[in-house]
């Protein structure tokens, strides 16, 4: 953190963050209202966000993503290098670490942590780290990570959760047989390398955390991190609870405020109205095949979905929906991802053009299609209701199906779909994740769109292990080219992430990958 | 009958109900699009990834297979691990479903101190001005979306008044009652709307019926005539409208338990609908019947001490 | 049971009245909507989002500047169409088998009752979400849904009034006479039970109403763009701080039709007491 304070000092600036000049105070408990609790807080058998984007307080990585998210500082390893080859990692681990239980953290814990997540039975994550081949620990301070392929996305994928350090000693002596049972067991009293540590927790309602006493991390004023004694989470599904509460002053901190809140609360006393910058995308996603359950599909067209595009007025979509505080998509991916390319919003709003696209696309009078929006999601039912208006301008006819979230997702695995809502956030500092799920077909059909290009899908394979970060740069951009002008998506919009402190909260942050890091926050008393 | 023959018998009742029940949400939950892998798992995951965990689950065997496993899981009163939470179906239940019938009893309390004497104010006083102000104030009561209601009586009473907290669930019995109360009330006031309609209608039916008429010719004091016929015989239908309403509060609170932010049942039960999460929603269907018919069985006997005729 | 034609209107009872009056008027903006709204409710103004209540548009505009109050107007076709179909099923099966059940008694009152523990026994919104999520969401789901579970509240209290009313004289007096059950049940009986039925049902109506609205907030009721005083409520439940109009309105109207229903449930209350 020492080293990279200037740098990240500015960018907190730039970025409009929490980090301030004044003498940091220590002690006391921050309260954080969430909008759902966590579900399972295992760094490899998770599955959702709500367990991703706090997992980093209680189980710290080798290395960690930068304030910004897009780079990679020392973390539990002071120090790691790339062999010439690119074939092997070597790091360096800092002297007298310690789990929140007092044990030392030793390259036996690392290479147990390493290998649960490397192991294909456990959970979803292990694609981030697949060129791993081995981990080795040639003496008491040094790992050595070798790989079966060159991968320019390793460094990034040890700051990845899933890489979390944890103790090897603990975790096998908890009651059960398999792995998952254990991981269930060890969940319930867990003890971690990250500067907090579960303390209690009362599902659906609160969540306590506790300073780690063994941290090794220094703050500003030379003594060990974290700066607070606690973190509460309090869970608070209702949006309009959730600001009451932190007006009345019962929490700091409050999560996801809905972009119609946001100028009120930039106004409001006392209230800190952040908008960190993240990697959320937002887009439609359209299923391109032929024919979707015996019926052909217009949308298979690519001179509809550019007409599609064309009609989508994503200027005036940001302003109904996210209150201008979205822009307008300039890729796939989001500004805030490694390798991004583009600098105008994609398709420019332009009805003529879009009605021509229609006519050459042999669809002068329209058709009707249908669009799957997330019931209860107020965005989604916006966006959908939007381009119902905008798109019934060049002829085609929207209808709006709310369904919840498995609904959704089968017929969007299934192919059935014709058009649904999509959402992406990044894990990892890297494009390779995005691209994988949305433009490498390999992965899940391009978005389960059945979208496929055959030069796409070469360069991403070629991209995989490019260790020349031009010629990888070279390759992203033309990935996204293709993707962007005929792609399966309607890209609307990227958003930053709504956060509303009390102005005691310093050095809160929450980075574009979502982690909401309470490792240098603390409370003006 | 004797009392204790006629709360056998009912709980006897219940043995075929709950078997219904049973299997009506076991095939019911299966029966809706998607599984607790996809719903979980949402976008990213892989086939392979959802092949796996579902036989990691046990969700990919053959579905009497699961019956059985489900029926055994029954019997011993052990209804599994939630597959999102990965905790014990009981534990969580044992967690969540008292928060939900504490809210539920305290709004019952409050929906009837509210309803019975502005029921008897209003029907004594019928179409005169007290009569027209109470049947307005509940009818807007009544109006109002329970989350909107929520929301006045939270910015009202919690963030500018600063009478009751915000939301949320507190630590002790008296701070977490404290904490019910706000939203007990938003559950009341629509209840005690629906029990105040009823019973001030049923009142005037009483009233105006041959047997007061024939109570006051005999010389009956007209407060023993209140008392004795009008309260007994205008709560019959009321009793019985007030046992169903509770049965829909224990259920159905899910919208109040979201605004007010109370870990109950409700949410729990959404929760796990929409993940998919098959053992929590069989354990707690399960769980919410049984306290239901509890409060049915209740109600039964409250209507057979009114009323004797009804009971035989 | 609603034959009136002997009573003279000015006889009938005030709340009567207003209650049909305030009906009247809903339904006819339900049938000709487009007649009394001044814009396209589904029109969008990217000039005018979020504007407060002016002479151009008396109930201000939403966030996607439409007009607030020509959505009111519209969705009035949607709620009374809740109103009415999500309670109409419950409210006639439910009364016929419930007063069939409270004649006859016996084993059948004892079947019935263990049909109707297992259906109320059964949490509503399980089933709601079930059945819209296995059908499809909109709004005949909601009154399926709605359906197979509101009968059997019209049938309990209908049954505990017909168990109450058959051991009356005049049930006895029918009998002796050798009418056949079913005129006892329906001619004799039925009438003398129904006032509370038909104040719940009154109710009932507008609580379907809300129920649309509480389905709205979970996505689960009237789907986009069509407008509904629930979903409108819901959606502008985020404004209610910078835009009140946007939710404020709505709730009015679901009030005043609120109120509709119970002083028309009022009035017919006092008829049928009054034909006695």
């Amino acid at each position: 953190m020492k080293l990279f304070s200037a740098a990240a000092l500015s960018v907190a600036v730039l970025l409009g963050s929490t980090v301030s000049a004044l003498a940091v105070e220590r002690g006391g408990v921050m309260t954080y209202g969430r909008y759902a609790d966590s579900l399972f807080l295992d760094p490899v058998l998770n599955d959702a966000n709500v367990d991703i984007w706090i997992l980093t307080n209680m189980y710290d990585t080798l290395l960690m993503p930068t304030d910004d998210g897009k780079g990679v500082q020392p973390g539990l390893a002071s120090d790691y290098k790339m062999a010439d080859d690119g074939l092997s990692v070597t790091l360096t681990l800092r002297d007298g670490i310690k789990f929140s239980d007092g044990s030392p953290i030793t390259p036996d814990d690392v290479i147990f942590s390493l290998g649960r997540a490397t192991n294909p039975d456990n959970g979803i994550w292990g694609f981030l780290i697949s060129s791993i081949a081995s981990v080795e620990s040639p003496d008491p301070k040094t790992i050595v990570i070798k790989l079966s392929r060159p991968d320019p996305a390793i460094i990034p994928a040890l700051t990845v959760f899933n890489t979390a350090i944890m103790p090897k000693a603990a975790f096998e002596a908890a009651a059960g047989t398999t792995d998952a049972e254990k991981a269930e067991a060890f969940s319930q009293k867990p003890v971690g390398s990250g500067p907090f540590v579960l303390d209690s927790w009362d599902r659906g309602a609160t969540m306590k955390l506790v300073k780690n006493p063994y941290y090794w991390d220094m703050g500003e004023d030379g003594q060990p991190l974290p700066y607070l004694d606690g973190v509460t989470f309090e869970i608070i599904p209702d949006d309009a609870t959730r600001i009451l509460r932190l007006q009345s002053g019962e929490i700091d901190g409050a999560e996801f405020i809905p972009f119609a809140r946001v100028a009120e609360l930039q106004a409001a006393d006392g209230i800190n109205m952040q908008l960190f910058p993240s990697t959320k995308v937002n887009d439609i996603i359209i299923n391109v095949r032929p024919q979707i359950e015996g019926k052909d599909n217009p949308l298979s067209n690519p001179l509809v979905r550019q007409a599609m595009n064309y009609a989508a007025n994503k200027e005036a979509i940001v302003q109904i929906v996210t209150m201008g505080v979205g822009t307008p998509l300039s890729s796939f991916m989001s500004t805030a991802t490694p390798l991004h390319s583009g600098d105008g919003p994609l398709f420019p709003y332009d009805v003529e053009k879009a009605k021509a696209l229609m006519v050459e696309a042999g669809y002068a009078d329209g058709f009707s299609t249908s669009i799957l929006t997330l019931a209860g999601n107020q965005d989604d039912a916006g966006i959908a209701t939007a381009l119902q208006q905008m798109w019934g301008a060049i002829g085609i006819n929207l209808e709006i199906k709310q369904v919840d979230n498995a609904s959704r997702t089968e017929q969007y695995r299934g192919g059935t779909f014709e058009m649904r809502t999509g959402g992406w956030t990044d894990d990892i500092a890297d494009p390779s994740e995005i691209t994988s799920y949305f433009a490498y077909s390999p992965t899940i059909d391009a978005l389960h769109s059945g979208w496929k290009s055959e030069e796409v899908d070469a360069l991403f394979e070629a991209s995989q292990s490019e260790t020349d970060p031009a010629k990888r740069a070279e390759q992203y951009a033309r990935i996204q080219e293709i993707f962007n002008s005929e792609g399966p998506t309607v890209a609307l919009f990227e958003t930053p992430y709504p956060v509303a402190l009390s102005t005691k909260v310093q050095g809160f942050n929450q980075i574009p990958l979502g982690n909401n890091i309470f490792r240098a926050a603390w409370l003006e008393k | 009958m004797p009392l204790t023959e006629f709360i056998v018998r009912r709980l006897l009742q219940l043995i075929p109900t709950l078997i219904f029940i049973l299997i009506v949400v076991f095939v019911l939950v299966r029966l809706l699009p998607g599984d607790p892998t996809s719903a979980i798992l949402g976008d990213r995951g892989t086939d392979a990834d959802i092949a796996r965990i579902n036989r990691q689950l046990g969700i990919d065997q053959p579905i009497w297979v699961q019956f059985w496993l489900f029926v055994k899981s029954v019997m011993s009163l052990d209804f599994g691990n939630s597959i999102v939470l990965k905790r014990p179906v009981t534990e969580l239940i044992a967690q969540r479903l008292p928060i939900t019938v504490a809210l539920t009893l305290l709004a019952a309390l409050i929906s009837v101190l509210l309803a019975v004497p502005l029921a008897f104010v209003a029907a004594l006083r019928r179409d005169k001005l007290a009569d027209n102000a109470i049947r307005g104030a509940f009818q807007v009561g009544l109006s109002m979306p329970v989350f909107y209601l929520g929301l006045i009586l939270l910015t009202v009473f919690g963030a500018r008044l600063h009478w009751f907290p915000v939301g949320g669930y507190g630590d002790t019995f008296f701070d977490r009652l404290y904490h019910l109360i706000l939203p007990a009330t938003t559950l009341a006031l629509s209840l005690s709307a629906i029990l105040m309609r009823n019973l001030r209608a049923a009142i005037i039916g009483v009233v105006d019926a041959e047997y007061v008429s024939f109570a006051r010719a005999k010389g009956l004091a007209p407060r023993l005539i209140l008392i004795r016929h009008v309260l007994r015989n205008a709560l019959i239908s009321t009793v019985t409208l007030f046992g169903l309403s509770i049965g829909t509060l224990l259920g159905g609170a899910v919208i109040t338990e979201t605004v007010f932010a109370i870990p109950g049942a409700g949410r729990l039960m959404v929760d796990s609908i929409y993940g998919r999460d098959y053992p929590v929603v069989q354990g707690l269907t399960i769980a919410l019947a049984v306290l239901v018919s509890v409060t049915f069985l209740l109600t039964d006997l409250l209507q057979a001490y009114l009323d004797p005729r009804v009971a035989r | 049971m609603t034959a009136l034609p002997r009573i003279r209107l000015t006889r009938l009872p005030r709340p009567l009245i207003i209650g049909g009056t305030i009906l009247g008027i809903s339904l006819i903006l339900a049938l000709f909507p487009a007649a009394f709204a001044p814009y396209d409710p589904l029109a969008f103004d990217y000039g005018a989002l979020n504007q407060a209540p002016s002479m151009a548009h008396p109930f201000g505009t939403d966030n996607f500047g439409r007009d607030v109050l020509s959505r009111i107007i519209h969705a009035y076709r949607v709620d009374m169409q809740i109103a009415i179909f999500a309670t109409v099923f419950a409210f006639s099966f439910g009364t016929i088998i419930g007063a069939l059940v409270g004649y006859v008694g016996g084993r059948v009152e004892a079947l019935f009752g263990r049909l109707v523990d297992a259906i109320i026994t059964f949490p509503f919104l399980v089933l709601v979400i079930a059945i819209v999520s296995v059908l499809g969401p909109g709004l005949i789901n909601m009154y399926i849904a709605v359906s197979v579970v509101g009968w059997v509240f019209y049938a309990r209290i209908i049954a505990a009034e017909i168990k109450v009313q058959k051991r009356l004289d005049y049930a006895d007096a029918g009998r002796a006479m050798g009418y056949t059950h079913l005129r006892i049940i329906f001619r004799h009986l039925l009438p003398n039970a129904i006032t509370p039925a038909v104040v719940y049902w009154m109710t009932d109506m507008a609580l379907a109403i809300l129920l649309g609205s509480s389905l709205g907030y979970l996505g689960l009721g009237a789907q986009p763009p069509a407008a509904e005083w629930g979903v409108q409520i819901a959606d502008g439940k985020n404004f209610m701080s910078t835009a009140w109009w946007i939710s404020v309105f709505p709730g009015f109207a679901i009030i005043l039709t609120g109120l509709g229903f119970s002083l028309l449930g009022d009035g017919l209350a006092e008829v049928m007491r009054a034909r006695k």
